[in-house]
């Protein structure tokens, strides 16, 4: 019998519990935020509690809070699985990411209610913290690395080929788009090395390869363990995965100026992030293949396991979203579309839809077995919890595709005798029904959230497994 | 028994953080320099008696163990 | 293939490596050459460093994420232009750290907002904006009149942009904290501050301390008015 390893199972635990905490927080701070879009009132006039100051309360707290916390703790307890070998560097060194991150994020978001923000998005947190968050990365590679380098099996799983490059690149991503000189050493507030077009290229370099490494090529690295966990069938094709993994890191760095299309940035670079972005249709659809068809043969289990119903149902909205990114990025399509509400849309359908659930995957699955209970507390609250997010979630993006093609379509109107037809704020008034629609599909999203937040704790709190079962499922 | 490598690196990071939390704090020109400074300090502290107290208490353990089974 | 998939799969070191290589080729070629091609950042007259009022105002601009709301940066479309003037230059946003052109418009773009609107009008709509534009979702800034301007920092502000690039001269700095309370001043001598930074706008409400409001101001009383587009010597606009 193999399983003498002592996993560090501990830090797995930590990431866990935090993410589902952040997870609720970022979601409510989502309501607020879209509450504040339908009754501006709700803004309350205060300095800390307008918009403009929470919406990266919400960004951070969705992105890096949440889907940070679910990136650390299943990367450390894949790793340790797939590489049959404890993590490196003993548990100081894990303890200190973990218990580091939560002060970097508690700090970070405490930053920008301050009115602290280096005004870049989803890079909003100033010069210290990101130095802080620079120290507590470095000891993530050299963790996940060492593991890596120690492994008792010879053969890297693919899981650990995303997650490795996911690490890689967002290092490489922070420290380039992060360069700011600081008013002084005792000063919280710096200035971006770059300026104008440049520093809008960098931006979006790092915007877009945020989306593309820290949000899909993490994530498709948990998808690629716990769907063929979960439904006890092997990855669908080896092929795929070479394949569409070297095309999807080569070129999804390419994509950043399809957020800038029209402006100032020169069209050459418009034009090539433009062909990149259509091109990376392929090798996102390749994901998505092969982690739906790691289904064949057990198709069945998408009725009984309400966890794996969540993971493939994540793998479909992220073919969803990565066939309308690469629309939007078309020249033509994104002149209606651009500074709308079809890109908020298009966005939280990617983070509703595809990171989110294929976290709510991992996490069921996970909690269980770490925690070593016979199964969840209610696989019918799982199944409730399913069906209630993913109205939200239609609400959500239907909502806001109608509210971001009207926008775009308002904008560009000519009336009879050729003048422009609206106003701006004539297009404010007339998506407000669709804002109330937007932050009724987020209630139903964190209700769906709340749900899962019980019965993870009724989970726990339950009876534990039986020794023999154990044995079995750790095999 | 003996110190974990890791122990020792993780313990030295936190002393200079510790320092650099209170030199920060005390040199602040805004207020979320002072908090920041103030809460790395707060943070190293905490964070590095969590060590000492785990190294203390696995030895602990141990020994018991060593005189329990010996 | 010249290395085996497998001999990848085997080798950390060697993927990780390779890892990089690939991640680093689109970053390269995509921002290199925008410090490099001269044609980028257009040669125009009329561009100049934020006045030391204006640039405080930037700040609380950027602090207060206004621009999660605002774009600033009028794209090359018809009815973009129309509704809000002549499409944004590169060179507009150069001294721009960091670049502000947003990517959302809750509220209209501001690229060229400077001069719409009177100071008092921007006084009220600052405060409460649904006073002026009853449809409108933006939320109340009125703590801004009410936190003076804190002018320690003033000096250490304008070094650091001068660090990054920003071309305040000696002359400029030396008189910072003057031009800055002069044209928080509407009945300040301004000719000394017009000569080192024209088309400065001065705005305030005769208080006797400059207040953030005042800076932010400011700022939105120049954006997109430094570059005549009607100017002939602006030839080197077309590319």
């Amino acid at each position: 019998m193999a399983n003498a390893v002592e996993y560090n199972d501990d830090v797995v635990k930590k990431f866990v519990i935090a993410c589902v905490f952040w997870g609720v927080v970022a979601f409510l701070v989502g309501v607020v935020l879209a509450s504040q879009l339908a009754w501006p009132e709700l803004n309350l006039g205060l300095s800390f509690t307008n918009f403009g100051r929470l919406r990266p309360v919400h960004t951070s707290g969705a992105i890096f809070a949440f889907g940070g916390s679910a990136l650390f703790g299943t990367s450390f307890y894949i790793v340790q699985r797939t590489c049959h070998t404890r993590l490196f560097g003993g548990e100081a060194l894990a303890n200190f990411i973990f218990w580091g991150y939560q002060f970097f994020i508690v700090m970070a978001a405490l930053s920008y209610v301050m009115g602290y923000s280096q005004g870049q998005e989803y890079a909003e947190p100033e010069w210290h913290l990101d130095i802080f968050l620079t120290v507590v990365w470095v000891c993530y590679a050299v963790v996940f690395i060492g593991t890596i380098l120690k492994r008792e099996e010879p053969h890297i799983y693919v899981a650990n080929w995303f997650f490795m490059a996911f690490i890689l690149t967002i290092a490489v991503l922070h420290l380039g788009n992060n360069l700011a000189m600081p008013v002084s050493v005792f000063t919280a507030k710096s200035y971006n090395v770059a300026s104008g077009v440049q520093n809008a290229m960098i931006q979006w370099w790092y915007g877009h390869n945020a989306v593309g490494f820290f949000l899909t090529a993490g994530f498709l690295g948990m998808m690629y363990y716990f769907i063929p966990k979960a439904a006890n069938r092997p990855v669908y094709s080896y092929r795929i995965s070479i394949v569409h993994f070297w095309s999807l890191v080569f070129m999804y760095i390419w994509a950043g100026p399809h957020h800038l299309h029209w402006t100032a940035l020169p069209d050459w670079t418009q034009t090539l992030g433009m062909a990149f972005s259509v091109m990376l249709w392929m090798p996102s659809w390749g994901g998505m293949i092969n982690g739906i068809m790691t289904l064949s043969g057990a198709w069945d289990k998408l009725r009984t396991d309400p966890g794996l119903r969540f993971s493939v149902t994540a793998v479909g909205f992220y073919g969803m979203a990565t066939f309308e990114g690469p629309v939007m990025s078309i020249r033509s399509v994104n002149a209606l579309s651009h500074y709308t509400d079809w890109g908020i849309g298009h966005v939280h359908s990617g983070a509703l839809g595809w990171v989110a659930f294929i976290t709510f995957g991992a996490l069921y699955y996970l909690v269980p077995v770490l925690w070593k209970r016979e199964g969840l507390y209610s696989t019918k609250l799982a199944s409730w919890h399913f069906w209630i997010a993913t109205l939200g979630i239609v609400f959500y993006i239907t909502s806001m595709w109608v509210a971001g093609i009207m926008q775009g379509l308002m904008w560009r109107a000519y009336d009879a005798f050729g003048f422009l037809q609206y106003s701006f704020s004539e297009s404010v008034s007339a998506v407000h029904p669709y804002y109330v629609i937007r932050m009724l599909g987020g209630v139903l999203f964190l209700t769906g959230m709340l749900i899962m937040v019980y019965n993870l704790i009724q989970t726990v709190r339950g009876p534990a497994r039986q020794p023999a079962s154990l044995a079995m499922a750790e095999a | 028994m003996e110190v974990e490598t890791g122990d020792l690196i993780v313990g030295a990071m936190m002393a200079v953080f510790g320092l650099i939390g209170l030199t920060l704090a005390s040199g602040a020109t805004d207020n979320e320099m002072y908090v920041f400074g103030l809460s790395l300090t707060g943070f190293a502290a905490v964070f590095g008696f969590g060590l000492i107290r785990r190294h203390y208490d696995k030895a602990e353990a141990y020994a018991r163990k060593e005189n329990g089974h010996g | 293939m010249f290395i085996r998939h497998e001999t990848l799969e085997r080798n950390a070191f060697l993927m990780l490596v390779l890892t990089l290589l690939v991640i680093s080729i689109g970053g390269i070629v995509e921002v290199i050459p925008l410090f490099t091609i001269e044609t980028t950042v257009e040669h125009v007259t009329g561009v100049r460093p934020y006045t030391p009022l204006e640039s405080r105002g930037r700040d609380i601009y950027v602090r207060e994420g206004c621009y999660t709301c605002h774009s600033q940066m009028i794209r090359a479309l018809r009815d973009e232009v129309e509704r809000y003037g002549h499409y944004s230059i590169a060179a507009e946003s150069m001294y721009d750290h960091p670049f502000q052109w947003g990517s959302k418009r809750i509220g209209p773009d501001l690229a060229r907002v400077g001069g719409k609107y009177s100071n008092d009008w921007h006084y009220a709509h600052m405060a409460n904006a649904q006073s002026m534009v009853p449809e409108s979702l933006m939320p109340h800034y009125a703590f801004l009149a009410d936190t003076p301007l804190d002018l320690d920092d003033l000096l250490p502000r304008l070094k650091a942009q001068r660090a990054v690039g920003v071309p305040y001269t000696d002359e400029e700095l030396a008189n910072a904290r003057a031009d800055l309370l002069t044209q928080a001043d509407p009945a300040a001598d301004n000719a000394a501050l017009l000569k080192r930074y024209p088309k400065a706008i001065q705005v305030g409400r005769g208080g006797s301390q400059p207040t953030e409001l005042d800076a932010l101001i400011a700022y939105l009383q120049v954006l997109g008015t430094m570059v005549d587009f009607a100017d002939p010597a602006n030839e080197n606009l077309r590319q």
